[in-house]
């Protein structure tokens, strides 16, 4: 459904002099990745290792410096800037902090309909059929009808980001980008959400790209995984194979380092006891 | 003696809405080599238990209706703003969640690491390696001395040149390694650490646990360790207390509190982690209840 193909993304370093330029910032090297339809691709990796510059990437949010990306067999870096707003409502984006991306003005019915007025060409609809079109997706993910007409500050984080995943849902879009939609969370809130993904995922038949630095996280949702690291492609494969049968050491690293609820698998009790 | 025992602490904050009962009745006894976990959800009351032992909850709002703290057998809340500047940053250490608003921007980090240094040492020389009385120009050589030291000892490279940099020039793991520098430089007994791992990737977060473990083994220091991660709390600590709306639901050591709650939100706290192990639709949430507002 998505294919990434040898992508480089480099930044311009600092202006030096009139004309020239110190080296520029490698943000992805080389990376090809495939995204297939209806299944769920996580993407890991540190703060810094390009995970969000390739998710605006695939948005057309940044240009390319080589490789292309090819959705459903389109160069979304070829297409004209109608071509690539229509594409965009089959795209969406739910973003990492559910206290910054909503409007503190506007009210929650507002903030799901703008997907609907912006690709009013697409989904034609009265303003009778948004609302009833919002109502939907707010019991969709669990929250209801008395929440329309509230402002965003009246709820939780974890109801925000239902708000926020509401809102993405809402031009019923195929593909969807989840940009480290719980890490803002508590982790009992954050499965509540994990589940609702879950579940939408099943009811909607969407396709996730998922980002997230929790191995646990990816390890829950996904079906594939990417490892990245410093820009460049370090591991991907089936979900099962990295996680038991990690081949880089980066990656069994990161596996290492992910905090067990089990007091046995410390490792600064095993040194205690041993 | 006992490093710090709190005592049946009720704490109520006032708000526009009116007053509200934050804290019902806190009880924990935190000894030397200790490392207290405090888990919870957002809102239990975690970090303001934090901030009640330092005693740094604005008096404007917040009141204590009953309880004590006591830190090395003095009671916290009696004693008197003076006595207080005493404790913090010497006796008792912070570090909190967000390494990026916690530094000044606009001073070079040596500065404000020399700054904590000069405030401890001219409470108690010692402190920094010198004789009591010591002249002010032998502090602030100390107190530049002792600043680097602990910034190398912390695992900054380069310690001596580093210090002369601004934090904007230091990733989130190095700033919250500055931030643990500067609260272990007055050599605290006590190290209140909130979140200190939460904003970090968790291979960065696996060298901050590392680092506050060592400091405990070798200074043999009383952590009390506030997060909502019960995975960071199965790494490090050596108790836990398990938070919920204001009450201590139960406690004791990890192991026997981890592997056998006796307590239902305990069980479904745990039941909330995603692990490598986890199956899909496994995960049970709790549903983010808040407490209320009387």
């Amino acid at each position: 459904m998505l294919e990434i193909n040898n992508v480089s993304k480099i930044f311009p370093g600092q202006r030096k002099g009139l004309f020239g330029h110190t080296e520029g910032f490698k943000a992805l090297d080389d990376v090809s990745l495939r995204v297939r339809k209806g299944k769920s691709f996580g993407l890991v990796g540190e703060s810094g290792s390009g995970k969000t510059t390739l998710t605006r990437c695939i948005l057309r949010l940044e240009t390319l410096t080589s490789g292309n990306i090819l959705y459903e067999g389109a160069d979304i870096g070829k297409l004209t800037s109608t071509e690539m707003r229509r594409l965009r409502a089959r795209l969406q984006i739910v973003f990492q902090d559910p206290y910054a991306s909503l409007d503190p003005r506007m009210t929650i019915h507002d903030i799901i309909a703008e997907p609907l007025v912006i690709h009013r060409d697409i989904v034609p609809m009265t303003a009778r059929q948004r609302t009833e079109r919002v109502l939907e997706l707010l019991l969709q993910v669990g929250l209801r009808e008395e929440h329309l007409f509230r402002y965003p500050h009246e709820f939780s984080g974890g109801q925000r980001q239902r708000i926020g995943i509401a809102r993405a849902l809402a031009a019923k879009p195929e593909f969807l980008i989840l940009d480290e939609p719980t890490s803002a969370l508590d982790v009992s809130v954050q499965a509540d959400v994990l589940n609702l993904l879950h579940r939408l995922q099943e009811e909607l038949g969407l396709t996730y790209f998922f980002i997230s630095h929790d191995l646990g996280v990816i390890r829950y949702i996904c079906d594939e995984v990417a490892v990245i690291y410093r820009g460049k492609l370090v591991e991907s494969g089936p979900v099962e194979d990295i996680f038991e049968r990690p081949a880089n050491e980066y990656t069994r690293m990161l596996l290492d380092a992910m905090p067990d609820p089990d007091p046995d698998r410390s490792p600064f009790r095993q040194k205690v006891s041993a | 003696m006992t490093l710090l025992e709190i005592k049946n602490l009720n704490l109520s904050m006032r708000s526009f809405e009116g007053e509200t009962q934050i804290l019902h009745g806190i009880d924990l006894t935190v000894e030397r080599g200790q490392i207290w976990g405090m888990v919870g959800e957002t809102g239990s009351g975690k970090s303001l238990t934090g901030l009640s032992v330092s005693r740094l909850i604005p008096p404007a709002t917040g009141r204590y209706l009953a309880g004590s703290i006591a830190f090395e057998g003095r009671d916290v809340l009696k004693a008197s703003e003076k006595d207080m500047r005493t404790l913090r940053g010497r006796k008792i250490g912070m570090i909190f969640q967000d390494p990026t608003t916690n530094l000044n921007p606009v001073f070079r980090i040596g500065t404000q690491l020399v700054d904590v240094a000069l405030h401890a040492g001219h409470a108690d020389p010692t402190v920094l390696g010198l004789e009591p009385g010591a002249s002010s120009r032998d502090l602030k050589k100390a107190a530049k001395r002792v600043s680097v030291e602990m910034l190398d000892k912390v695992g900054i490279p380069k310690a001596a040149d580093r210090i002369h940099d601004y934090p904007h020039q230091f990733s989130g793991g190095m700033k919250q390694r500055v931030l643990i520098a500067m609260a272990m430089i007055g050599k605290p007994d006590l190290l209140i650490a909130d979140e200190p791992t939460t904003a970090l990737d968790v291979s960065v977060q696996a060298q901050i646990l590392k680092l506050i473990h060592e400091l405990v083994a070798e200074r043999n220091i009383g952590v009390l360790m506030i997060t909502h991660n019960l995975g960071v709390v199965a790494q490090i600590c050596s108790h836990v207390a398990v938070m919920y709306r204001g009450r201590i639901l139960e406690s004791g050591p990890v192991t026997d509190v981890l592997k056998r709650p006796s307590h239902v939100y305990t069980q479904a706290l745990l039941n909330s982690i995603p692990t490598a192990h986890t199956r899909r639709g496994e995960l049970r949430g709790l549903g983010g209840v808040m407490p209320e507002v009387q």
